[in-house]
């Protein structure tokens, strides 16, 4: 029990250290502190009002949609980029713990602790409260009996991330491996996180649908993420057989995930869990193809990208995002004749440059970049035509979406005004980059943690406000000209206006770069200084 | 010596972070075509110099300059000319060892022709051939100082700062390495060189100086730093050190042992 006590006060010391440390920690009181908050209320409103309004019209659907609502959110904790980062990196410090003669069961219950003061598991308490409350009412003893249930279901969610770090921790000795798992986990936590606002958008109907689905055929009852709550439900309507066999299932799933953890950490540290053949080893010549430094850095950006998980989940992600915000365009709105929803979903696309962080993208690899005797314009350009490339399967999405949009004729247009944003967003968002070097963590790595990115605090939140706010303005006079035949119904017209509109925003361009070299000249020591200690 | 002959000239450099100055007002030179080894304990300056003379630090005050060129001055016209292999290898993980030197040679200037032929050999030279495909992130520490070193001397450059550049690396490579720089001093290319390994510095440097707590606390040969300091002739360069930076390595044994 000492070293649990130690082994947690520790854990929580170096949290409330980086905490405290951090240069965002305005940022956080101001913004995620209240956000927190804000989200803890309206969960725990939502959640009583729909355990109270279900339990009332329809009491028999809250076993079943309780019971799939547990195991959506146990998955997509588990698979989350965020919290498998967190739980990543917890795995990470635990194998490092075992050379101390610690039991490993002591180790695996340690890290659960520690992680029950996240910020991210301290905003769900007020939920889970809630919860029981909307099951048992005030009942003096119903009610904790619920909020035990829940309470179970919440560590299982929390313990089962964990084996899920500690998984992939293991799979890092096969990076590949390790790689497509950590991309699809991102891509499972995307879709999971994007199911209910589809489910939401599609009206009653959808949701009764899957309603009905559920409660006929309840599958999530064998689901053990499901059974923590079903005990609470049993508890708060009085059924004392069924809610103590649940949670005597729940609390067993738990010490099945402790024990998958404890077995996890040994067999990591030991060897055992060898899957796969460690380095991919190859003597094939692989040359790099495009001519001259500029072609070069483009090339390594776009190879980097293609082969590391996170950076290729950030271009699945820009297509979703545009393929969401196409999803809520086509269901009215804004007339679709007018051609008003292409052109707020190509603006969409164009900004979507900014933010894209030139310099923290480097990482560790800055000290290396700038080590080199290249003209920093070529840098930016170089890094600023990678993130348009990225960009493309978003363009080729706009360009679909257009057909169906607006009248064909639209397509040039349309992609015209997307690319010269996307073009003054990177070069807006070269001054962020340079003023506010940030770091990007790396794929997996814990996001709370000092090893990873920390914010640009609240001053550069104000001043990247701004420069958004000036790629628009920069780049509304070429998106007028470019949509202007449109507004005059004289197609022909963009023949001149498509080439001028363009013209003018590499014009822009180019001075906002030229101007960003000579700055970046001027700061070099700083961005590094900066992004090394981030890194 | 006149200045003109000189690779490094270093005047008042310091450093200060927030309160702590980390290098105090350094002052050398190095004439071109040596082998300067730079000691020192941990923290007393080595990295921050070799940070300032590459342009990867400002310094707070003073001055360098690399073959003419001041560190206050075109940053870029240094780089031009100086091979950097840092104690921390910040390379691109994601990318196969032969890609890395291809992308470096291009950044440095070269034609794709040359940067491909120089390449090979480098490769070749460094037992790395048949590792070209493999990506850095597969590659043992070892290998990645090797292809960080060839990335450092692709363009063949005129001063070569090398930042532990031994360690983790096997006593074979090792001696190929040393070898390589030996030859590189000898056909004029300056070598600025920190290591925590003595007996390589005795071996290899022409001239060492020797840092301790942001001052340099003796320059010179070693011979003329053994006379200087009056320790014998046959003071190995690990007394010599101990004595400089006033080392004091006595200690009761530990009361729990035994």
């Amino acid at each position: 029990m000492d070293r649990l006590i130690a082994l947690v006060a520790c854990r929580w010391r170096m949290d409330l250290r980086r905490l405290l440390g951090a240069r965002e920690r305005a940022f956080g009181l101001l913004f995620f502190v209240p956000g927190a908050l804000v989200f803890s209320a309206l969960g725990s409103m939502i959640v009583f009002g729909v355990f109270r309004g279900l339990e009332g019209t329809e009491p028999e659907l809250v076993l079943p949609m309780a019971s799939a609502a547990a195991t959506g959110i146990g998955l997509f904790w588990a698979a989350s980029p965020l919290l498998a980062g967190v739980v990543l990196s917890e795995a990470a410090d635990v194998s490092r713990l075992m050379h101390f003669p610690i039991p490993l069961s002591t180790l695996a219950v340690s890290s659960l602790v520690a992680n029950l003061a996240q910020p991210a598991a301290l905003a769900e308490a007020p939920i889970l409260v809630a919860a029981a409350a909307a099951v048992a009412g005030v009942n003096a003893i119903r009610f904790p009996a619920a909020l035990l249930g829940v309470a179970l279901t919440f560590v299982l969610i929390l313990a089962c991330a964990q084996v899920a770090g500690l998984l992939l921790h293991g799979l890092s000795r096969q990076r590949r491996l390790h790689d497509i798992l950590l991309f699809l986990g991102l891509a499972a936590g995307l879709l999971l996180s994007l199911a209910p606002l589809l489910l939401l958008t599609s009206g009653p109907g959808g949701l009764a649908t899957v309603a009905h689905a559920l409660s006929a055929r309840d599958v999530f009852m064998a689901s053990p993420y499901a059974w923590g709550v079903r005990a609470a439900i049993h508890a708060g309507r009085g059924q004392a057989v069924p809610a103590v066999a649940y949670g005597l299932l729940a609390t067993a799933a738990i010490g099945g995930a402790m024990a998958a953890s404890a077995g996890l950490v040994q067999g990591i540290q030991r060897g055992h869990i060898a899957m796969g053949g460690g380095a991919v080893r190859s003597r094939r010549p692989s040359r790099m193809a495009l001519p001259g430094a500029l072609g070069a850095l483009v090339e390594k950006d776009l190879r980097l990208a293609w082969r590391d998980p996170g950076l290729r989940a950030v271009l699945v992600m820009g297509l979703a995002g545009s393929i969401v915000v196409l999803f809520f365009l086509s269901r009215g709105g804004p007339s679709l004749a007018s051609g008003t929803p292409v052109l707020l979903l190509a603006s969409f696309v164009g900004v979507s440059t900014f933010g894209s962080n030139a310099l923290g993208m480097e990482r560790r690899g800055i000290a290396l970049l700038l080590l080199f005797p290249v003209d920093r314009w070529r840098v930016l350009v170089g890094k600023n035509l990678a993130a348009l490339t990225f960009r493309l399967p978003s363009l080729l999405t706009l360009a679909l979406a257009t057909v169906f949009l607006a009248p064909p004729t639209y397509v040039p247009a349309a992609a015209t005004i997307a690319v010269l944003t996307l073009m003054l967003s990177a070069g807006v968002d070269n001054y962020m980059s340079i003023l506010f070097p940030m770091a990007v963590p790396g794929a997996a790595a814990n996001p709370y943690g000092r090893a990873a990115a920390r914010g640009r605090g609240l001053g550069a939140a104000a001043v990247s406000l701004m420069l958004l706010v000036l790629a628009l303005v920069l780049s509304s006079p070429f998106a007028f000209l470019a949509w202007l035949p449109a507004l005059l119904g004289r197609p022909w017209l963009w023949a001149a206006t498509l080439p001028l509109g363009l013209a003018g925003a590499a014009c822009v361009y180019a001075m906002l770069v030229a101007g960003a070299a000579r700055l970046m000249e001027k700061r070099e020591p700083e961005i590094l200084e900066r992004v090394l200690v981030e890194a | 010596m006149d200045e003109a002959s000189h690779a490094i000239v270093v005047s008042g450099l310091t450093k200060v972070f927030r309160q702590k100055t980390a290098v105090d007002s350094l002052s050398f030179r190095i004439a071109r075509g040596r082998f300067f080894g730079f000691l020192g304990p941990n923290g007393a300056g080595k990295s921050t110099t070799i940070k300032m003379l590459t342009g990867l630090l400002r310094p707070t005050s003073g001055d360098a300059s690399i073959e003419g060129h001041p560190i206050s001055g075109n940053l870029l016209e240094i780089k031009k000319i100086i091979g950097v292999l840092p104690e921390e290898l910040p390379l691109y993980e994601r990318l196969t060892g032969e890609e890395y030197l291809h992308f470096a040679g291009r950044m440095y200037g070269l034609s794709a022709a040359e940067t491909r032929r120089r390449t090979d050999e480098l490769l070749e030279f460094l037992s790395l051939a048949e590792d070209r495909g493999t990506l850095l992130l597969d590659y043992s520490q070892g290998m990645k100082k090797k292809v960080a070193l060839a990335a450092a001397l692709i363009h063949n450059p005129r001063v070569v700062f090398l930042d532990e550049p031994l360690n983790g690396i096997d006593p074979i490579s090792g001696r190929i390495v040393t070898d390589l720089l030996r030859r590189m001093a000898q056909k004029g290319v300056t070598l600025f060189f920190t290591t925590h390994v003595l007996d390589v510095v005795e071996r290899l440097c022409d001239e060492v100086a020797i840092i301790d707590r942001g001052h340099i606390v003796a320059q010179g040969s070693l011979d003329e730093i053994r006379a200087q300091r009056a320790v014998g002739q046959d003071a190995s360069l690990e007394d010599v050190f101990l004595k400089l930076v006033d080392a004091d390595v006595r200690r009761q044994d530990l009361t729990w042992i035994g």
